[in-house]
């Protein structure tokens, strides 16, 4: 409790040491420590654990945004569950109200400190998806000369890829590993979102105007491509499959499928 | 008693037995309802040999019927007698107000068109109970649905309806699930006022709500929805009939939310007591105020965007269609400018029904009076800023995306407020561990894991893979129901002396306690990482490699569902035989806690003068 030495006149050096000797702060200083670690723990391996295989640079840096996120924050749940940790194991039982504690309406450096912290990862939060979402697009934009068109087409429950330049329709979506790729999406019907998982892209097909999204396939894999917006009956089943495969195997898909390498 | 016998005037007092009130009750309201609404729809039904305009024409029907069955009932039940006789220059007598009010009638008085706040009060919380119970019973076949891949138990239709059905039913009973029981039972009494600022716009409240409920309701009967709680155009204007019932309801339940929301603001602002400064309102009081003051400006978007669907359907108007010209970003737009909002309308009374708890059970004041309003505040003040984060992936204008990023991730800040109250209190206090103060704890937690979960759905790259996905229903599901929830429980145990004059039973609320927010933990543990490995949102079937976190989530969401059941068997047990509560069971300070049970008619004999917040807690300094 806060009975210091008010006599002494303390330095604010001694009054942070013996503020750092108080056994509630000891403590309370050593349950946030354990859950910071817990979270810095839990960040690093749930989205790398669960997340699938990245398939593009677009999915990695989401990967990667996800765990360190969850890092910035780990501190912030370490104050808070630690202060919480700390009240409920000295908290009492019984049918009597307990005495009062002492009557602290506010404490400015608290306050003021708290409210900085809040600010600083805020802004940190911010800074770092602005400059994400920055890259992202300059890269679209230098991508776009060499890249491969691909329109994508939703209909209640099906979808649907056009290679114009290729001329080459298919179900499935076939990617050459290292070419941009530019998805021209719409709908015919009601509104879906075009989703391939492994490539960390998303964007609504909607009846009226046609969206369009940027990536660079990087690696071989599997692809899965879902709906991510209601569109009735049978959303759940609107999905088809698809890989990154190399450049060579990619047009002879093309020349399979009747179309013509560009 | 001596407000009311003030407006005695000269004329000759008629018996108010004879009077036409004496009569009305939700009996003759539903009688009168259904008839208005068979008359409406057999008037109005046709028949073309256009599918269309068949279609156009049956919307139209059933949509007339059912606002007709809430006029009907509101009529039936005695509503509009006040402004009726107001208008032939016969105001009502005071015995006839007092009739209105429900003095000594007993249980009848909930059934009937009663003034009373307290009795109203009484009627929102059953009304939410079983809002919570059908909303939680559709929750529980989704997940039993999503135990095993295959999604057998259901069939995609049903399964569609469930989602929608249960995300509005569970929505509209959020956004009533602290304003309504304590908003309107507690809050008058704890700002010392002896009633609501318009007691007969508060029984206009809950009863256009309750005819909302059968109308809900009705949309299983009439083939359900498919468009989910969010009813996106143009799905919705392809939608069936069930359709018509999700619109007519979020129309009705506007009309309620604008009346409820002047009238709990009207009260706050002008009927505290003498010496009740903005500066000594309980805490609750100001996050229910800014709660109801935020839905006034945002419900009317999505009433406006249901009344644009309505016309898409019964008159091809092609607001929303893009094969007439219209557009279904302007649909998401409406929506999502009352949406945001709308989930901090739900959250912020839940939060201050925790903030008001805590001094009580710490012996402290609130830490930080000015930082929890400013908290609230904020948190309101920036929501209206944020809703474009819903529609990053929607194609429209990606240039303000990061805008719209900005507003969103800054309401961190006066979210990071409201736990520096809540920590500020709890520092340096032996807290009470009784089962209101157990909710804060859980607040705490959730509200962590659903905050930071927020921060990651606000970042426009990484929504580009969580938006969609079951990442976002767990996200979500963490705020409302593990942070708005869990207040609205821990005030009820809170209040329920107060409010029935008996002591909650303890063991079975530690046991539904634990029950509950275990089960959520291992419910939302499993949605999170589904979401994660890439499961969307609203399947009625999934891939095998969701199966186990679809099962770790199905059984935590029974445990969930076993909690509930124990607590309502709680709430009923206790309301009938519970130990009878004294006055101020807690030791708390504010003034709902001086007056008795029976709270009496007008709540205080001598209108109470306040001299000092209700925070006055702490031992003499040395």
């Amino acid at each position: 409790m806060s009975e210091h030495n008010v006599d002494l006149k303390p330095t604010p050096g001694d009054r942070f040491t013996t503020f750092l000797k108080r056994k509630d702060i000891r403590e309370t200083l050593a349950w946030a420590a354990f859950y910071t670690a817990g979270f810095v723990v839990l960040g690093g391996v749930f989205y790398t654990k669960w997340m699938p295989t990245s398939l593009s640079t677009d999915m990695k840096s989401i990967e990667r945004l996800m765990v360190i996120f969850t890092w910035i924050s780990a501190p912030v749940c370490g104050l808070v569950l630690s202060i919480a940790t700390y009240t409920f194991r000295h908290g009492t039982r019984g049918d009597v109200p307990p005495e009062d504690g002492p009557p602290i309406r506010t404490n400015f450096l608290g306050v003021a400190s708290f409210g900085a912290m809040a600010g600083i990862l805020t802004l940190t939060a911010v800074v770092y998806g602005l400059i994400e979402m920055n890259s992202a697009s300059e890269a679209a934009a230098k991508d776009a000369p060499s890249a491969l068109i691909v329109e994508v087409t939703g209909s209640q429950w099906v979808w649907s890829f056009n290679y114009p330049a290729q001329g080459v329709s298919s179900n499935e979506l076939m990617l050459p590993k290292g070419q941009p790729v530019i998805f021209k999406i719409h709908s015919v019907d009601v509104n879906h979102s075009f989703w391939p998982v492994q490539l960390g892209i998303k964007a609504d097909a909607n009846h009226f105007q046609t969206t369009s999204v940027t990536t660079t396939p990087n690696k071989l894999g599997r692809l899965d491509v879902k709906c991510a917006e209601l569109c009735g009956l049978y959303h759940a089943y609107m999905e088809t499959e698809g890989a990154v495969v190399e450049p060579a195997d990619f047009n002879n898909w093309v020349t399979q499928n009747g179309g013509h390498s560009a | 008693m001596t407000t009311l016998s003030s407006h005695v005037s000269s004329r000759p007092i008629p018996n108010p037995k004879n009077s036409l009130i004496t009569k009305l009750n939700a009996g003759t309201g539903l009688i009168v309802g259904v008839v208005f609404a068979v008359a409406t729809y057999n008037l109005l039904k046709g028949e073309n040999e256009d599918p269309g305009i068949a279609y156009n024409i049956h919307n139209r029907a059933l949509l007339a019927a059912m606002f007709m069955w809430s006029i009907g009932f509101l009529v039936g039940i005695g509503a509009f007698i006040g402004p009726w006789r107001w208008l032939i220059g016969k105001d009502l007598t005071a015995e006839e107000q007092l009739y209105l009010a429900g003095d000594g009638q007993g249980i009848k008085r909930y059934f009937k068109y009663c003034t009373d706040h307290k009795v109203v009060g009484i009627q929102y919380l059953w009304g939410v109970i079983t809002l919570l119970g059908v909303g939680g019973a559709m929750a529980m076949m989704i997940r039993t649905n999503l135990a095993a891949p295959g999604g057998h138990f259901i069939t995609a239709s049903v399964y569609n309806s469930l989602v929608g059905l249960h995300g509005i039913t569970m929505i509209i009973a959020m956004i009533i699930v602290a304003t309504g029981p304590f908003g309107n039972y507690i809050m008058p009494i704890m700002i010392g006022a002896a009633d609501m600022a318009f007691p007969r716009l508060n029984a206009l409240s809950w009863w256009v709500l309750f005819t909302a409920i059968p109308v809900l309701c009705s949309a299983w009967f009439l083939g359900g929805i498919p468009t989910g709680w969010t009813a996106y155009a143009p799905l919705s204007i392809q939608a069936g009939p069930g359709m018509n019932a999700f619109i007519a309801t979020i129309i009705i339940f506007a009309v309620s939310t604008a009346v409820a929301g002047s009238n709990i603001t009207a009260t706050v602002i002008a009927m505290r007591a003498k010496g009740m400064t903005w500066n000594r309102v309980p805490i609750f009081v100001i996050g229910a105020t800014i709660s109801v003051a935020l839905a006034v400006p945002a419900f009317p978007t999505f009433m406006v965007s249901m009344i644009m669907t309505a016309l898409d359907r019964t008159y091809m108007t092609g607001f929303f269609d893009a094969n007439i010209g219209g557009s279904g970003w302007l649909y998401a737009h409406l929506f999502w400018i009352m949406g945001h909002p709308e989930v901090y309308v739900i959250l912020i009374p839940g939060v201050a029904v925790l903030m008001e708890i805590v001094p009580v059970f710490v012996r402290m004041p609130l830490f930080s009076y000015i930082g929890a309003v400013v908290g609230f505040a904020g948190i309101a003040g920036l929501s209206i800023l944020v809703w474009a984060h819903h529609m990053y992936m929607s194609g429209w204008m990606p240039m303000l995306n990061g805008p719209f990023m900005v507003t969103t991730e800054m309401i961190s800040i006066p979210t990071g407020l409201i736990f520096l109250v809540m920590l500020g209190t709890l520092w340096h206090g032996k807290p009470w561990l009784k089962l209101p103060m157990l909710g804060v704890y859980a607040f705490l937690w959730n509200m962590l894991v659903g905050g930071i979960t927020g921060i990651y759905l606000s970042d426009v790259p990484a929504d580009n893979y969580l938006h969609g996905s079951m990442y976002v229903t767990a996200h979500f599901h963490y705020t409302l129901m593990g942070a708005a929830l869990t207040g609205a429980v821990a005030g009820l145990a809170y209040w329920f002396p107060k409010m029935t004059g008996r002591m909650l039973n303890e063991r079975a609320g530690y046991v539904s306690f634990w029950l509950i927010q275990i089960g959520f933990q291992v419910l939302y543990l499993g949605m999170f990482t589904a979401g994660a490995e890439g499961q969307p949102r609203r399947v009625v079937n999934y891939a095998s490699q969701f199966a186990t976190a679809n099962r770790i989530s199905t059984v935590g969401a029974y445990l969930v569902g076993t909690g509930f059941v124990v607590l309502l068997w709680a709430v009923v047990h206790s309301w009938r035989h519970g130990k009878i509560a004294p006055m101020n069971p807690w030791g708390a300070k504010s003034l709902e806690w001086t007056v008795p049970y029976p709270v009496p008619l007008v709540n205080f004999d001598t209108p109470p003068v306040v001299t000092s917040d209700p925070y006055g807690y702490g031992k003499a300094v040395k």
